[in-house]
């Protein structure tokens, strides 16, 4: 009970003002903030009294003199759909009316015709449930599904029809089976059949696809082969990867020495920074045109875009992280008889060096946001094609994957970066108030292994 | 206090002591200042630092530099070290005329200044390599000035895993190892507290004890000046000028217990006198209006 006690006030409070949580805690929030979304995404899409403005149809139906086709799986308003069952259930009673009164209009053909459509409209159902394959579903077969759901011998596991239109389905069954057991396009019906009364069930709209709708299309769509123009999401992925990596090469590649020149000498400062100040205010989006007239098609203008949105930024970060270092370090360099180029090689790039990594890190996140401008640029590729072409069908699901994954692509190089830090940079104090975990020594020694052989340990 | 000790003047000196003084004025001038000036040229008009300025400091001398706040003291040896322009005046190095910072004088800097990313080894190796040195004697010879200041058990470590005190050693070291010719220390233990303070003191005796170096020494500290000095150079501010310029009579070799010596009180009375005047504090008043902010009945005092 005590030791209990004692354990209970080690833990920091969880509310304390400016005061740190201990590390077991944090890892609790750590997975809390990304669990947190997750849950509200996974209590939105499957609680159906939340939200859920729409019915998603399971079965459709074609009105009589309306041009406008719904299928099942479109999305029709909570408010508009009654009306929608309605009117088919209206067609059907005029059906009937007109059926008893004897008064069928139209030519036998058109009738057959009109009745074969009846017939087919059964099809979302047949393949939800998996009575048939896409690839089975022909007239015959469905012709031989009607039989058995009139005869009850097929299992409803997925889509339960309604008790309407099970009556519809054995009373539409009864005249079909009069005429031909068997499909044949000359012996259906010459009276017309009962349509199927549309059928849905609460939805939310298509830009916000459920959970599941989204891992399966995402695996589906990862594992898909890439097929003549159609390259795999993977093939994709690492073309969007090469044309950030690139552009945010290039940019650190010119603006580094550039930034630690300007950074070094108030010359410099003072001649690039105030055009470099005043150009990284202009959107780089806004050179998208002008960048294609300049680099042409394919990759070359895309990279350039992410160049320009990232040098200008880098350039005025890098020079301003060379201001920081402690000038007094000059100073003790210079009195220890160190000349210009000596305080540059020996002082200021080692000496920048973690800041300078950083500053990169942080600028490789910008990098990643240009990515979908740039490549919608010219000729879409990449990812951003994948997306644009997907969500221009209102396939949202198929979108939602390729976001998280640019999402987890940026994160995760960036903790990766973030903590190689303190394997890179032993000196800082960040570095040594760490504890290293079993890699990180591994890897510690990998890079520092004079540190076991030295004069002291007497290895030497 | 009731009755004030009579201190002797700070101007006697015992036989030892004068005669100590007397060689010491007969060795050669390692630093010869003349006519040494500095203006700050701000928005506001230009500010006369230091004005004309003549020191002679002999090898192997220790001088400290005090001077109430804002008399241009950091100014002075800054300049001295080539990290300042001169704005009149000269300095000569061992007869010659020197310009801009180099290795032939060394600075220690209040904040240490060690370089992060090295070693306290390779920090100390610095120097020598800038300087076209290479190969395992760099290595040897680092070691041998990191034994001297006792870190060997460190010469592996970050500076980041450093004490204060065990930093400005490093410092220390690193600026001795160039064989500097004069050792600017510009209040090299400010950041320090009172005890590492009194220790590092004692070290630097030491070191400078076993090491030719000529040190100029710039301080608040009056104690830590008299302690550690041959000769105080006392600046006055507004324009910065040499208020004086005082033998210490304080015999060699210096321990802790001189403090309450009657040369060491008499010295220090005196610089009192010249950086803290009796009237120069007219705007600042001496006791504080006073407000009763406790209850009638509560008298501690």
């Amino acid at each position: 009970m005590k030791s209990e006690e004692i354990a209970a006030k080690t833990s920091s409070p969880w509310f304390a003002i400016r005061k740190d949580l201990d590390s077991k805690q944090r890892l609790i929030l750590s997975c809390f903030s990304f669990l947190l979304p997750i849950l509200i995404w996974v209590i939105v899409s499957y609680t159906p009294f939340i939200w859920h403005p729409d019915v998603k149809l399971q079965l459709s139906a074609d009105r009589t003199d309306v041009t406008t086709i719904y299928s099942a799986g479109d999305r029709l308003s909570k408010e508009f759909y009654p009306s929608f069952v309605e009117a088919i259930q209206s067609d059907n009673a005029e059906i009937l009316a007109a059926r008893e009164q004897g008064e069928v209009d139209g030519s036998a053909s058109r009738i057959r015709r009109a009745n074969l459509k009846v017939m087919r409209h059964i099809t979302p159902v047949v393949t939800a449930n998996g009575w048939l394959t896409r690839d089975e579903v022909k007239d015959e077969s469905l012709y031989g599904v009607w039989q058995k759901l009139a005869e009850g011998s097929l299992e409803q596991k997925r889509v339960q029809l309604s008790a309407e239109n099970m009556e519809i389905i054995k009373r539409n069954w009864a005249l079909m089976s009069e005429r031909s057991e068997v499909f044949d396009s000359k012996l259906l019906p010459e009276t017309p059949l009962e349509k199927l009364v549309p059928q849905g069930k609460p939805s939310n709209p298509s830009y916000l696809p459920s959970p599941h709708e989204v891992v399966v299309k995402g695996i589906q769509d990862f594992t898909a082969e890439a097929d003549g123009n159609n390259p795999s999401l993977f093939q994709r992925y690492r073309h969007s990867l090469r044309i950030v990596f690139l552009g945010f090469l290039f940019a650190a590649l010119v603006g580094v020495p550039l930034g630690v020149i300007c950074g070094t000498f108030d010359f410099f400062s003072k001649l690039f920074e105030p055009f470099i100040d005043f150009f990284r205010y202009m959107p780089a989006p806004a050179f998208s045109t002008l960048l294609v007239a300049v680099f042409l098609a394919n990759d070359a203008p895309k990279i350039a875009l992410v160049f320009v949105g990232t040098f200008f930024q880098l350039v005025l970060v890098v020079a301003n992280t060379t201001r920081q270092l402690d000038a007094s370090l000059l100073e003790a360099a210079q009195t220890l008889g160190a000349n210009k180029s000596t305080q540059i090689r020996r002082v200021i790039l080692p000496g920048i060096l973690p800041d300078l990594f950083n500053d990169l890190r942080i600028l490789l996140g910008w990098a990643w946001t240009w990515l979908v401008i740039a490549e919608l640029i010219g000729v879409k590729s990449g990812l951003t094609e994948f997306m644009d072409t997907q969500g221009r069908f209102r396939n949202f699901d198929s979108v939602f994957p390729v976001i998280i994954l640019i999402g987890v692509s940026g994160f995760v190089t960036d903790q990766i970066l973030s903590s190689l830090r303190k394997y890179l940079f032993p000196w800082t104090p960040e570095s040594s108030s760490k504890k290293h975990g079993f890699i990180g020594r591994f890897i510690y020694w990998l890079l520092d292994r004079k540190v076991y052989d030295s004069p002291l340990n007497g290895k030497v | 206090m009731s009755e004030l000790i009579q201190l002797p003047s700070y101007k006697e000196q015992s036989p030892e002591v004068s005669a100590r003084f007397e060689a010491l004025h007969k060795r050669p001038v390692k630093l010869k200042v003349e006519g040494l000036s500095k203006t700050f040229h701000t928005s506001k008009g230009s500010v006369n630092v230091l004005k004309s300025i003549d020191l002679n400091v002999y090898r192997r001398e220790f001088v400290s530099v005090i001077g109430p706040s804002g008399c241009g003291k950091s100014t002075l040896i800054r300049m001295l070290a080539g990290l300042e322009t001169l704005s009149g005046g000269r300095f000569l190095l061992n007869d010659k005329e020197v310009s801009g910072p180099s290795a032939d004088r060394g600075m220690v800097f209040q904040g240490y200044t060690l370089f992060p990313w090295l070693s306290v080894k390779k920090n100390v190796m610095f120097g020598l390599e800038v300087n076209g040195r290479s190969g395992t004697a760099v290595e040897q010879e680092a070691l041998q000035w990191i034994e001297l200041v006792g870190l060997a058990r460190f010469a592996d470590a970050y500076p980041s895993q450093l004490s204060g005190g065990m930093k400005q050693r490093v410092a220390i070291a690193r600026a001795l190892a160039t064989q500097p010719e004069v050792l600017f220390m510009d209040e090299p233990f400010g950041a320090l507290d009172p005890h590492t303070r009194s220790q590092m003191q004692a070290y630097l005796l030491q070191i400078w004890k076993n090491v030719d170096v000529t040190i100029m020494f710039v301080t608040h500290d009056l104690d830590e000046a008299i302690y550690l000095s041959d000769r105080i150079l006392v600046l006055k501010a507004n324009p910065g000028e040499i208020h004086e310029f005082i033998e210490v009579p304080v015999p060699r070799p210096r321990t802790p217990e001189q403090f309450l010596s009657p040369e060491f009180l008499s010295v220090k009375q005196h610089l009192e006198e010249l950086i803290h005047p009796v009237s120069s504090n007219d705007d600042e008043p001496t006791d504080l209006p006073i407000v009763r902010m406790t209850s009638a009945s509560d008298n501690v005092e």
